[in-house]
């Protein structure tokens, strides 16, 4: 079955302790729920929001690198028979119930289509 | 089991943020304050985040504590200005962290929760500032919620916190418990603010956001939490006792949709009846040579919850405790109330005399319950028409929807029952 990438970037609206709670709980029970029906092959991690970058020249260029809303927060890895039901699995993330969005990629399978 | 596992007691978040920031804040002071709450949110933000992918440890708590702790700790490594005074004063990092691990200590935590509170009382603040810190700070809402909680805008809740914090921290406030001399005073004001926050989310013409509630749990958890400790006095298990009378009948004001339903059309066996049994027991717990206004509110309170019906209540009690309020305080809602209960003791025009000379008073002009009141009493007196004007009067008054609501429904009943009497007749 094709894998496929989510990645996730932005968390506006869960600064305040009451909606961590809320938010972190719908992330659990997501995350159960991926893992018991089988789709969910990898929860991921989420991405610390500082890091750098090596460029062309070799230079070193420090984080942050981008506005809050474009920062790449974290990914998980889904299974799914095809695009559209990946991006229906993707519906059911939390991240959009904090104001993120959720980026949905097809894995290129390099490795298999070579054999 | 992995459900439970896997979730955490209702509200955790904000009432650790709460301990971390009483305990931390007593460890290095309200200048610090800003920066304290900074690292409570980062050390909220990093638990979120691990614990949303590798579920939650055994012992969040500890887990929390610990990242919070050693945020606060990296930044105040940094600060050269600390480092100096703890030079100075010739205590080390290490020596200030075994003090803080053994502050966070479930047996010391509310030790350092009463401090605060008596700081986010302090005079030097306007009591709706002190409610906005108490919730802020006390209680772990964020400026959001504060500012959904009293209605107010986002700016001004943030704004006037700032300014209180730095009113704070200039006069030097301490984190220590006010002396005997102070202490009396001091609790008054905590009192009253504890009060005047209950009632801000007890208040139905403030919606059915459900946020309200969480006001009130609040409010009765911090005065639970003072009344066990031995500063607190004989007034403070009576407006203990007064919050939960209230509590008992918090979802029976209500209907599905959120309209209001007035004490006399509650289904009382919706009323929560352990609270109510609990409530009597901190009443007979406060009991004192000189009761408090609170006191006096709490036996009302209790009269009502014990009453099978309303016309099986004790309505001559009733009155004759408003009339002991009204040597207390002289408020126009005691008057109102007093005589609401005069009517319903059977003196209708004696109550109705009270309540016609009260729509003088400018504090109560406009109010619709007063309206709704004298509605009341006409219906007792079986003149429905009266009963239906007053109800039109009181419908004028108000704005809100739902009162509107509990208004309109009031006089469909009685032009119904009109009707039916007149189709019956013919």
């Amino acid at each position: 079955m094709p894998k496929y990438m989510f990645v996730y970037r932005g968390c506006e609206n869960c600064h305040e302790p009451e909606e961590m709670q809320k938010f972190m709980q719908l992330w659990m029970d997501w995350i159960q729920v991926g893992e018991e029906a089988g789709w969910l092959i990898d929860k991921g991690d989420g991405l610390e929001p500082d890091g750098a970058i090596v460029n062309p020249d070799l230079s070193i260029t420090d984080g942050p690198f981008a506005e809050s809303k474009e920062l790449v927060g974290g990914y998980s890895m889904v299974e799914a028979a095809n695009i559209a039901a990946a991006i229906e699995l993707a519906k059911g993330s939390p991240i959009a119930v904090s104001g993120g969005t959720v980026e949905v990629r097809a894995l290129a399978n390099v490795e298999m289509a070579n054999e | 089991m992995n459900q439970s596992t896997n979730q955490l007691v209702e509200h955790f978040f904000r009432h650790e943020s709460a301990k971390l920031i009483a305990v931390l804040t007593r460890a290095f002071g309200l200048r610090r304050i800003d920066l304290i709450e900074d690292m409570v949110q980062v050390a909220m933000m990093e638990a979120m985040n691990s614990w949303k992918l590798n579920g939650i440890p055994p012992n969040p708590s500890a887990w929390i504590h610990l990242a919070a702790k050693n945020r606060i700790l990296d930044s105040l490594r940094r600060e050269k200005t600390f480092a100096k005074a703890m030079a100075l004063s010739g205590q080390t990092l290490a020596s200030q962290e075994l003090v803080i691990d053994q502050w966070l200590e479930d047996e010391h935590i509310a030790d350092s929760l009463l401090r605060m509170m008596f700081v986010c009382c302090h005079p030097l603040n306007d009591r709706q500032t002190q409610i906005a810190l108490t919730l802020k700070t006390l209680c772990g809402f964020g400026l959001s919620e504060v500012a959904r909680a009293l209605l107010l805008p986002i700016e001004t809740v943030k704004k006037r916190i700032q300014r209180a914090k730095k009113s704070l921290a200039g006069a030097k406030v301490s984190l220590e418990l006010p002396d005997d001399e102070q202490l009396e005073q001091r609790l008054d004001v905590v009192h009253d603010v504890l009060y005047l926050m209950f009632n801000e989310g007890y208040s139905t013409s403030r919606g059915a956001d459900p946020i309200r509630s969480d006001i009130c749990e609040e409010a009765a958890r911090l005065c639970h939490l003072l009344c066990q400790n031995p500063c607190s006095s004989p007034a403070t298990k009576a407006l203990l006792a007064l919050m939960l009378f209230h509590a008992s009948r918090f979802e029976a004001r209500t209907d599905d949709l959120g309209s209001v339903i007035l004490l006399e059309d509650q289904c009382r066996s919706d009323w929560d009846h352990q609270l109510i049994g609990s409530a009597q027991g901190w009443l007979a717990q406060s009991k004192c040579g000189q009761p408090t206004t609170y006191h006096l509110e709490a036996t009302i309170a209790m009269l009502h919850c014990i009453a099978p019906c309303i016309k099986k209540t004790d309505w001559s009690g009733i009155s004759a405790l408003y009339g002991r309020l009204l040597e207390l305080h002289n408020s126009p809602m005691y008057e109102l109330n007093q005589a609401i209960a005069i009517g319903e003791s059977g003196a209708t025009h004696e109550a109705l005399t009270r309540l016609m000379q009260l729509k003088d008073h400018p504090k109560l002009e406009g109010y619709f319950l007063l309206d709704c009141a004298i509605a009341r009493i006409h219906l007792l007196e079986d003149d429905t028409m009266k009963a239906v004007d007053s109800y039109l009067m009181a419908r004028s008054k108000t704005a809100a929807v739902h009162e509107h609501e509990l208004i309109d429904k009031k006089i469909r009943k009685l032009t119904e029952i009109t009707q039916d009497d007149r189709t019956q007749s013919h």
